[in-house]
């Protein structure tokens, strides 16, 4: 039961690193402070069981300037097959549907495909939108919040919770799933980082290369654009409760009733 | 000159420090006040290739170089001490001299264990009479048949406590402590083997660092490591080599107390501002910054040149003497703040091992 499995991953930058570039209004990225989208990780990690399980192949396909390389080396590392990176200069400042034009093309050029997994959402931009979109662009089904997951007979059966309750879903193949962050990641060795460096290579795709539209990347393909990006400050104060415990507890209890915290 | 670090090197360090901030950091504390040895972290390192970073790929290491054998000491040691104590320990004077020095028989018996983290090294020179003065030993291993009857009293042992695999420093020969010098591997639970105190070391509890004491305990000769009187040259090799890995250490914890320094002068109000505002913070922080730095390119100069075939003692030394001055910086700021009380504890720490002294 060998089948191609996809898996989009992004590289974003680390939380406390952001910065907006004041002229481009977009989100400044270098190396030294970016990583592997963490939801991400987990649709990698399922994707890695899965090719073990099943024997199947893993491509890992990001799209970025060339220094989201490296997100692709750690995809290697954790068990990725075939690493491909989608870049062009004017694929920037693509919104999610530009994204997502993209990414279909590349797996277009992938060609024959059973499996595309994505994570839930990015820590950057947090749209949770280029799943979805991206099933829409290769016209296959998906399932978002997908928990467990598994092959039989050629169908995919889905596990995920939705409002309280446990949904056992079926769908056929080819399909796009979108994976629930779980709770623990598995780290590659320093063996298989050694080994993605000397026994792989990321493949450089362009816009000419996946024989994408112009019109349909970067700003132009983008049915949104970001206006203004402007950094929230956040006000903290501290308050301390006095009293007994049970009295602070009380009193801790009184401002969460009076904060709408508690329902 | 290139200081910047391959793509590779740089997953390396990821991933040490994402284990490290996952499975050490929450228990870091615990496990120094309580000194207990973390199996539980020991047993999820060993399939990682922590405990065989440099060892050859056919005994199941990661046959690594040594930037990227510096950063993961770093990482794991600017979390939790300790652990970056037991893996510089148990890489570079037990793992190393036995792939360098080990015959094929003994690398294929001892290697495998080691690498997987199965099995923890340890390394015996230190006795009460004898340190940087390493031919005052007076452990002694005395031929019968084909054992050796070997009595040592050792101490300072890193890892002791748990250790299954140590070489031990002896003398063949008592006449001439200097030709007889020798290593030989002992195993745990040998007839006659004892683990003795424990040390109370500030801020690394949690790695065992005891006494091993040998009483008429007989060894085989196969396990002697290379040949009689090598001893020395066998020492001298692994401390060239754990000494790049101490000052890798000295490293993390600097790092860590300045990180820890960073983040309190930014929370703490003085005269209504962060001390971070305040000029001679700033001043304190920026020659800790540069201390580290400066540790950094000397720790990570010492293991280039290791790697092309080189030693430089002097280089690795001073990150691990430097190592106090941004630590007492540190800690004369965040003695209060409990959180942070881990990090100065560990001050001098490095200072001392496998440091003439």
């Amino acid at each position: 039961m060998n089948m191609n499995i996809i898996v989009c991953i992004k590289q974003v930058i680390a939380g406390d690193r952001v910065k907006i570039d004041p002229l481009t209004q977009s989100l400044v990225r270098s190396a030294e402070f970016s990583h592997i989208n963490p939801f991400d990780l987990f649709a990698l990690d399922l994707a890695v069981q899965l090719k073990r399980e099943t024997s199947s192949t893993l491509t890992a396909v990001t799209m970025g300037p060339p220094i989201s390389e490296e997100v692709l080396w750690e995809a290697l590392a954790i068990g990725a097959d075939r690493a491909i990176l989608l870049s062009d200069p004017r694929f920037a400042t693509s919104d999610t549907l530009a994204t997502s034009y993209v990414l279909g093309m590349g797996i277009r050029k992938i060609g024959k495909f059973d499996l595309v997994l994505c994570g839930m959402r990015t820590t950057d931009s947090d749209t949770a939108q280029v799943g979805p979109q991206l099933a829409e662009e290769l016209d296959i089904p998906h399932v978002t919040g997908v928990e467990r997951m598994e092959k039989k007979e050629g169908v995919f059966w889905i596990e995920r919770t939705s409002d309280g309750f446990r949904e056992v879903l079926q769908v056929p193949a080819p399909a796009l799933l979108v994976i629930s962050p779980r709770t623990e990641v598995r780290f590659p060795s320093l063996v298989d980082i050694q080994d993605a460096f000397t026994q792989s290579t990321i493949e450089y795709w362009n816009l000419e290369d996946l024989n994408a539209d112009p019109m349909k990347v970067g700003r132009d393909g983008s049915a949104t654009w970001v206006e203004a990006l402007l950094p929230l400050t956040q006000q903290k104060s501290c308050v301390f409760l006095e009293g007994e415990p049970r009295q602070q507890a009380k009193l801790l209890f009184l401002k969460l009733i009076e904060r709408n915290l508690f329902s | 000159m290139d200081f910047t670090l391959s793509i590779q090197q740089k997953q390396i360090r990821r991933m040490a420090r994402q284990f490290a901030k996952a499975e050490l950091a929450l228990i870091a504390k615990e496990i120094d006040e309580e000194a207990r040895f973390p199996w539980e972290v020991v047993e999820k390192m060993g399939p990682l290739n922590f405990f065989g970073m440099q060892a050859p790929r056919k005994y199941g290491g990661a046959e690594m170089d040594s930037i990227s054998y510096c950063l993961v000491i770093e990482e794991i040691s600017g979390v939790c001490a300790a652990m970056g104590l037991t893996i510089a320990v148990h890489n570079s004077v037990v793992v190393y001299p036995l792939s360098q020095f080990g015959n094929e028989e003994q690398k294929a018996t001892y290697l495998p264990s080691l690498a997987a983290g199965e099995k923890i090294g340890a390394f015996c020179l230190t006795e009460p009479n004898a340190g940087s003065d390493a031919m005052a030993i007076e452990s002694t291993a005395v031929r019968e048949g084909d054992s050796y009857i070997v009595n040592a009293n050792k101490i300072f042992v890193t890892n002791g406590g748990v250790a299954d695999t140590l070489i031990l420093f002896v003398s063949v020969n008592p006449d001439d402590v200097k030709k007889g010098f020798s290593a030989i591997l002992v195993e745990r639970g040998t007839p006659g083997f004892e683990v003795g105190l424990l040390e109370n070391s500030c801020g690394v509890r949690a790695n065992p660092v005891s006494s091993i004491v040998l009483t008429d305990c007989r060894v085989p000769k196969a396990n002697l490591l290379g040949r009689e009187g090598d001893g020395f040259k066998i020492a001298m090799a692994g401390l060239d080599t754990g000494r790049i890995g101490i000052a890798a250490q000295a490293m993390g914890i600097s790092q860590a107390a300045l990180d820890a320094s960073l983040k309190y002068a930014k929370e703490r109000i003085q005269f209504r501002v962060p001390l971070a505002r305040h000029q001679a913070i700033q001043m304190m922080l920026a020659d800790m910054g540069t201390m580290v730095e400066a540790s950094r390119l000397l720790t990570l100069q010492a293991a280039h040149i290791r790697d092309q075939g080189g030693n430089s003692p002097g280089l690795q030394q001073w990150p691990s003497s430097l190592q106090p001055a941004p630590l007492q910086k540190c800690h004369r700021w965040v003695y209060k703040s409990m959180e942070v009380m881990d990090i100065p504890k560990t001050t001098r720490l490095s200072d001392i091992f496998e440091m003439p002294g």
